[in-house]
């Protein structure tokens, strides 16, 4: 065993020194190899480093949670009812159930618990402050902030600390209010800042801090409690009576997860099937991506070795031997590039961090390294060098040793099975892309799906050689320079291969994210129901007693030539609530109506119901005809509904009297007031009916004066209709008044049509340039290998009268054939899971309710972004290899 | 110098050529002067360093001379800049390399086509003028095979139909037969002096004296230097000159 040990180190032993050497003379190409190798590993260590600094976990800066007390333990919610389940860190997961049956918890259970201790009291909530236009919302704590216990809790940063409950300190959000000025609330207290201070774990909120009282926050809810460590079984107690509890003792030493209550344990099974379905599809395929991009670079290596190792294949060494030593290229500089990647990741995240809090407006914790996962990044990086360095090493050991030394070439012939197994791959990919798109919205379509774009990408890689050598016999009748480079590319298989591969595994994922993403776009632009005419705005007051005269005077004010109307509809909240229903007219007697003609309306009105004898400007759904014959109904006492056409109730289902269909029929009110004085009414009216698609109106119908009165309805303003256009300013300054009368309660609304969300362009100008930066990579990796190896072959072009641009000619020509091969390629292969995704992304949702209405999937191709990478980008990359390409054509002193 | 300067196909007047500055510079060639004409073949023979290669690079236009004048067909290579040289290559020169330079990417027929595909000539009549180049040579039957499923003397053979391909007038050779076993060394010679028999100037560079003795003249070159010229003397006698000198 050590005998054969040794042996082994003894050969790995000269194949390192020769790759080490190889290394160190040929400087470029391993430089070429470092890069690729590091700039993922050294991405994800600053990531890594990044979230693990971002990621305050166990005893980290817990005096922003604590203080300097024990534990904190909170009242779980107002009702008394509470028995709370916790995970050891509540941040990380906690709920409760209902059955206590009890009161609150009080100061008095806690201590009754865990023994007279040190308590400060602190009590949490948001108030409302008046700025110069409207209002704010500040988070603000009441404690006692001079207690030793809060000691740590928020940093002082200027001024002192309150001594009065008149007083507050401030933090940095705030600020514009510096020490000496007022911060007004809007309930009409007036506070005195004296201090600006920092706490807690996000710098982006208004925050304030005052003494108990300062904020009239009312009794205090949690404690901070000192003395002895709070252990685990305390933890569960206080659960038992209400409380979460976070416990410095048992931040710091979690109990086991048997100790936890069932509630939670599931919780902590956070790696669910689908996320790690999609986790090791992202590992794979960067690490396919990479081993493509460091692949040439070996390849080349190697073959620049072949006369090496046929020297060591002459002397006696067999093919393992030779295999080794091109492998052990890969362990060098592997172990290099992981190394460096490592170094320049930590480095990396130091200097992330801070511009990531910024970005984030969240405090981190110290700065924190994860040494295992850093390990198993630069794993990952020595892997790929690995992988990358194998198939050159596999060819380089099977290459014709008489013919290398005799001066030839010794490249073994290309396999004739690779290609019949890419295509079986291809097939397998497309079948479970089929299968997983057959799955719809049903559920477990999509890991069939991204499986499928992983083997969909293999069995591509090994077609590759084929397609590479079919260019090269097509190209017969090519210009010169397209010519000899698609021609070199297939004479030069290893290096050409991963080249192409590299730049189609990329457009592959390019194109079917970008068909994913555009499709899901297209099923929310068709599927967008507009609320409002266009440009027509709506303010809507929520609050218990709405004041719309109030908010009209208001907004003559900032916007006097703004047309206002009232709408008025059925109060749902009369009553404990109060709901509607249009239905069919029943085919008994009046008590028993037929079926809901709508399940599912928008919630933009402070009513889903509204009451007027003609159609009201703003509901939309209705062309002129359908609102003449509408307001005919509407005028003579009747009603208007909208019904889903795709819900069985359209005019090919049901029957006689229980059928719905458009235009004026018989139809049923049901109203219903729930709470104490309850009741329910119901009236048969001749409703007109109005069908919508997708079974979803922005609300429910309207109610002729008379019909409301019959039916005793609770009728109050259900909002304010601004006469269109609003522009985005006036939208601005309405939103403001608003906000600063009805606060949170409040709502302002323009129909601006469907507004695609900035985040696809986003997704799009990303995707499009990571496929840009890859693909550049990619194809000047190959292209300036191949330049380098044809230097013999311009120094004869040269010789025979090829005019210095002809160089620049040939680059262009070999950076188009390796970008456009594998640009078709990879569009075609990225094209299969793209459309089956758009299957389980964009299918009608099956409610339980008969089959769904709706296409069977939306699918846009975004063709700017697939054209721009299929076409547009080899083209440029051509270009500008073409461009930086040094034209001197090559002059050797000695010409053969 | 006793040739008649006025008609040669190549003329060399007094070029000196320095590589490198200082303590490394090197005098690769001192003041050469020489001529080859329409229809003669020139042996240019030397130990080696002595310039033989550095003369034919000169020569072709792919190096510069520090100083001195280089004529082809009258046209002076120093006053040109480096494309109007290439096209001076494309047209008039043909090189043919001890080690075959064909490019392995192109076929046989597509390599001796190159200099005319490169001066723009239409791919189908460069293609039919390297046909008939190939033919003249003698392998026209492998005109779509690569070079590396040919022999080395087949191989030559396609370089030399690339050098003469376009009726260009000047061929210069570089040890042209080094690569190659006697007898075909010997055939590449015949077909060279075929080709200068056929109106063709040529220059070859070659150190063994039974390939000189295909020349009409021996120009013989030590360190930098012409030290000999000769359409009469035996080479023999030239060679162990060199030798003694």
């Amino acid at each position: 065993m050590s005998g054969r040990f040794s042996a082994a180190v003894v050969g790995w032993r000269l194949a390192l020194r020769l790759a080490a050497r190889e290394a160190r003379r040929a400087r470029g190409r391993s430089l070429l190899t470092l890069v690729m190798i590091a700039l993922p590993v050294t991405a994800v260590s600053i990531a890594d480093t990044v979230y693990a600094t971002a990621e305050v976990s166990g005893l980290e800066v817990v005096e922003r949670r604590l203080g300097a007390a024990e534990a904190r333990v909170d009242a779980a919610d107002a009702s008394g009812d509470a028995v709370v389940f916790q995970l050891p860190d509540p941040e990380n997961g906690m709920g409760w159930g209902g059955g206590r049956g009890g009161e609150p918890l009080t100061l008095a259970e806690v201590e009754d618990l865990l023994g007279q201790r040190p308590v400060a009291p602190i009590s949490e909530g948001s108030v409302r402050y008046t700025t110069a236009l409207g209002s704010g919302d500040a988070e603000v704590l009441e404690t006692s902030l001079d207690d030793p216990l809060t000691a740590g809790l928020v940093e002082l940063t200027s001024g002192r600390w309150p001594t009065s409950t008149d007083e507050v300190v401030v933090n940095g959000y705030l600020l514009g209010r510096e020490p000496g000025e007022q911060l007004e609330l809007s309930r009409g207290i007036s506070l005195e800042i004296v201090g600006t201070a920092e706490s807690g774990s996000t710098t982006g909120r208004a925050r304030a801090y005052g003494l108990p009282g300062a904020f009239d926050l009312g009794e205090p809810s949690s404690w901070l409690v000192g003395g002895d460590p709070v252990a685990w079984a305390d933890v569960r107690d206080l659960n038992d009576l209400g409380g979460v509890v976070t416990s410095r003792a048992v931040l710091a030493d979690p109990p086991p997860e048997s100790a936890l209550a069932p509630e939670v344990r599931y919780g902590q099974d956070l790696l669910d099937g689908p996320l790690v379905a999609s986790l090791v599809l992202v590992v794979v395929m960067v690490l396919l991506e990479v081993v493509l991009l460091a692949g040439p670079a070996f390849a080349v290596g190697a073959r620049r070795q072949s006369r090496t190792l046929a020297l060591v294949a002459a002397a006696g060494g067999t093919p393992r031997q030779a295999r080794r030593v091109v492998l052990a290229s890969g362990v060098v500089l592997g172990m290099l590039a992981a190394l460096l990647g490592l170094v320049l990741g930590v480095l990396g995240g130091a200097a992330a961090v801070p511009f990531a809090e910024r970005i984030t407006d969240q405090r981190f914790g110290p700065f924190d390294v994860q040494p295992w996962h850093l390990l198993g990044v630069a794993a990952f990086g020595l892997l790929s060098a690995l992988l990358a360095a194998a198939v050159p090493a596999w060819l380089a050991s099977r290459q014709d040793v008489v013919a290398v030394l005799a001066g030839r070439r010794g490249d073994a012939a290309p396999s004739r099975r690779s290609p019949l197994l890419g295509l079986a791959l291809l097939g397998l990919g497309v079948a479970g892309a089929a299968y997983g798109a057959s799955r719809g919205t049903a559920g477990g379509g999509e890991i069939p799906i991204a499986a499928s774009a992983i083997v969909c990408v293999l069995g591509m890689i090994l077609l590759v050689p084929a397609v590479v050598s079919a260019v090269a016999r097509a190209s017969r009748h090519l210009p010169l320079s397209l010519r000899l480079a698609a021609r070199d590319a297939a004479r030069h298989r290893t290096r050409t291969v991963p080249a192409v591969a590299a730049v189609a595994a990329t457009v592959a994922g390019v194109v079917a994210l970008g068909v994913a993403i555009s499709s899901d776009e297209a099923e929310n632009r068709e599927s967008y129901t507009a609320t409002l005419p266009e440009g027509t705005g709506l303010v809507v007051d929520y609050r218990r007693n709405p004041d719309y005269e109030q908010i009209e005077a208001a907004l003559a004010d900032v916007a006097p030539d703004l047309a206002t109307q009232r709408l008025v509809g059925v109060d749902p909240e009369h009553g404990r609530y109060t709901e509607v229903s249009f239905r069919s007219a029943g085919s008994g007697a009046g008590d028993r109506p037929g079926e809901v003609v709508l399940s599912s309306w928008g919630g933009a009105l402070d009513a889903s119901v509204l009451v007027a004898d003609e159609v009201p400007d703003v509901l939309v759904g209705l062309d002129q005809e359908q609102r003449a014959a509408a307001d005919e109904v509407l005028s003579e006492g009747g009603a208007l509904a909208f019904f889903g056409a795709g819900n069985g109730l359209g005019p090919d289902v049901g029957d006689g009297a229980d059928s719905v269909r458009e235009g004026v029929g018989r139809g049923a009110v049901v109203l219903r007031v729930r709470g104490p004085e309850g009741s329910r009414r119901v009236v048969e009216v001749p409703t007109f009916f109005v069908p919508v698609e997708g079974d979803y109106a922005p609300i429910q119908g309207v109610l002729s004066t008379r019909t409301a009165e019959r039916l005793s309805a609770p009728v109050h303003d259900a909002g304010l209709v601004l006469a269109g256009p609003v522009s985005r300013a006036v939208e601005q300054d309405v939103s403001e008044v608003v906000q600063g009368m009805a606060g949170q309660r409040s709502s302002t609304y323009v129909e601006r049509g469907y507004e695609p969300g900035a985040e696809t362009v986003v997704v799009q100008l990303v995707l499009g340039s990571l496929g840009a930066v890859l693909m550049l990579g990619g194809t000047l990796t190959a292209t300036f290998l191949a330049l380098s190896d044809a230097r013999p072959d311009l120094a004869t072009l040269s010789a025979v009268g090829a005019a210095p641009r002809t160089r620049r000619g040939v680059a262009a020509a070999y950076a188009l054939v390796v970008g456009l091969v594998g640009a078709v390629l990879g569009a075609l292969v990225g094209a299969v899971p793209g459309v089956a995704i758009t299957y389980p992304l964009t299918g009608p949702v099956d409610l339980g309710a008969g089959t769904p209405a709706g296409p069977s999937h939306y699918l846009d191709v975004p063709w700017l972004l697939v054209l721009g990478v299929v076409v547009g980008l080899p083209l440029l990359t051509a270009v500008l290899v073409g461009l930086t390409a040094r034209s001197r054509l090559p002059l050797t002193a000695r010409l053969d | 110098m006793s040739a008649d300067l006025g008609t040669a196909a190549l003329r060399l007047l007094d070029v000196h050529r320095v590589h490198g500055e200082g303590e490394a510079q090197v005098h690769a060639l001192r003041g050469v002067t020489f001529a080859a004409h329409p229809g003669e073949l020139v042996a240019v023979m030397g130990p080696s360093g002595s310039g033989k290669s550095t003369l034919l690079t000169i020569a072709g236009g792919l190096d510069e001379p520090s100083s001195g004048v280089v004529e082809v067909e009258g046209v002076d290579l120093t006053a040109l800049d480096r494309s109007e040289r290439a096209r001076m290559r494309r047209t008039s020169v043909g090189y043919v390399f001890q080690g075959f330079n064909l490019i392995p990417a192109l076929t046989a027929v597509e390599n001796v086509a190159l200099p005319r595909e490169l001066d723009g000539v239409r791919a189908s009549r460069a293609r039919r003028e390297a046909m008939q180049a190939l033919e003249e040579v003698g392998i026209a039957a492998l005109a779509d095979r690569f070079p590396d499923d040919m022999s080395g003397g087949q191989q030559q053979r396609v370089a030399i139909a690339r050098a003469v391909v376009g009726e260009r007038r000047l061929v210069l050779a570089d040890e042209p037969t080094g690569a190659l076993d006697s007898e075909t060394g010997e055939e590449i010679l015949r077909l060279l002096r075929a080709r200068c028999d056929a109106g063709a100037a040529g220059v070859l560079v070659t150190h063994e004296a039974r390939h000189a003795a295909w020349a009409d003249r021996v120009v013989f070159l030590r360190d930098g230097v012409v030290v000999d010229e000769s359409g009469s003397a035996p080479v023999e006698d030239l060679l162990g000159a060199g030798r003694l000198g």
